[in-house]
């Protein structure tokens, strides 16, 4: 065997021992590595077109209708590091959330299991005043609904 | 972990605390560490899905999360999570 290939091999085997065990049923950080690299536009929290961007690569379109979506959040968070955002609807298959004041935009992904409620909550980080948006599929078709939350103290910092 | 789940009328509303740093790339680059985050969250019911999330590094420090699903008390429910460096925990709590 050339040297070469030897080493082509080792490099094969340490991969695969390094790949953390994965048991879980939709992981979107596996299937769309890329979409969580989308960086928000840093000047200027009102621009939505990194999330659009994120929403045609996560629901394959970007054609979105305003509503369905009971999104709570507040309106002035005075600590950043600690935001409550929840969100309800009937019924959904998939869930994203996003926001426009943070590096990138992605915050999460929910698949939405035959048992499942869509009735979430999650506290998140905002580094400044921004948008937190949900996406979420009913039936195929997909619903957007947006907030302004006004951060007094940034949640990013050291 | 902090896990709390409660069924009524067919539906378990759940309560959960995960402890973890959540450090994002920014906020690990100031303070000289590895940036690490729980990259995703499942609950199980039987070893069947009731609760499946992909997070970033913009859940909080010691992410909290609320969620409802489908099904009774007495059954136990199982809350894992994994981050970015592969450690991983998971919690057994009966449905009350």
């Amino acid at each position: 065997m050339k040297r070469r290939d030897f080493l082509g091999l080792g490099l094969g085997a340490a991969a695969l021992t390094l790949a953390p065990v994965n048991v879980f049923a939709k992981d979107y950080r596996k299937e769309l590595p890329d979409v969580w690299k989308i960086k928000n536009n840093e000047k200027d929290a009102n621009d939505e077109k990194p999330v659009m961007e994120a929403v045609k690569k996560i629901f394959g379109t970007d054609k979105v209708e305003e509503g369905q979506i009971k999104l709570k959040a507040p309106d002035i968070a005075e600590n950043g590091a600690v935001v409550p955002v929840s969100f309800k609807l009937e019924k959904a298959k998939k869930i994203a959330l996003f926001q426009t004041a943070n590096p990138e935009c992605l915050v999460a992904i929910w698949d939405i299991p035959e048992v499942g409620i869509p009735d979430y909550a999650v506290r998140i980080k905002l580094k400044k005043t921004g948008k937190v948006i949900v996406v979420a599929d009913v039936d195929g078709k997909i619903y957007k609904v947006g907030k302004n939350v006004k951060v007094t103290a940034g949640g990013c910092g050291g | 972990m902090r896990v709390k789940a409660k069924a009524k009328d067919g539906v378990v509303s759940v309560k959960a605390m995960f402890k973890h740093p959540m450090l994002t790339y920014d906020m690990a680059k100031k303070q000289g560490k590895e940036a690490n985050f729980i990259t995703h969250i499942q609950g199980k019911v039987d070893g069947k899905v009731v609760y499946d999330a992909s997070t970033s590094q913009f859940l909080s420090k010691n992410p909290f999360i609320k969620f409802k699903f489908k099904g009774e008390a007495g059954k136990e429910l199982e809350l894992s999570w994994v981050d970015l460096k592969g450690n991983t925990k998971s919690k057994k709590v009966k449905i009350k």
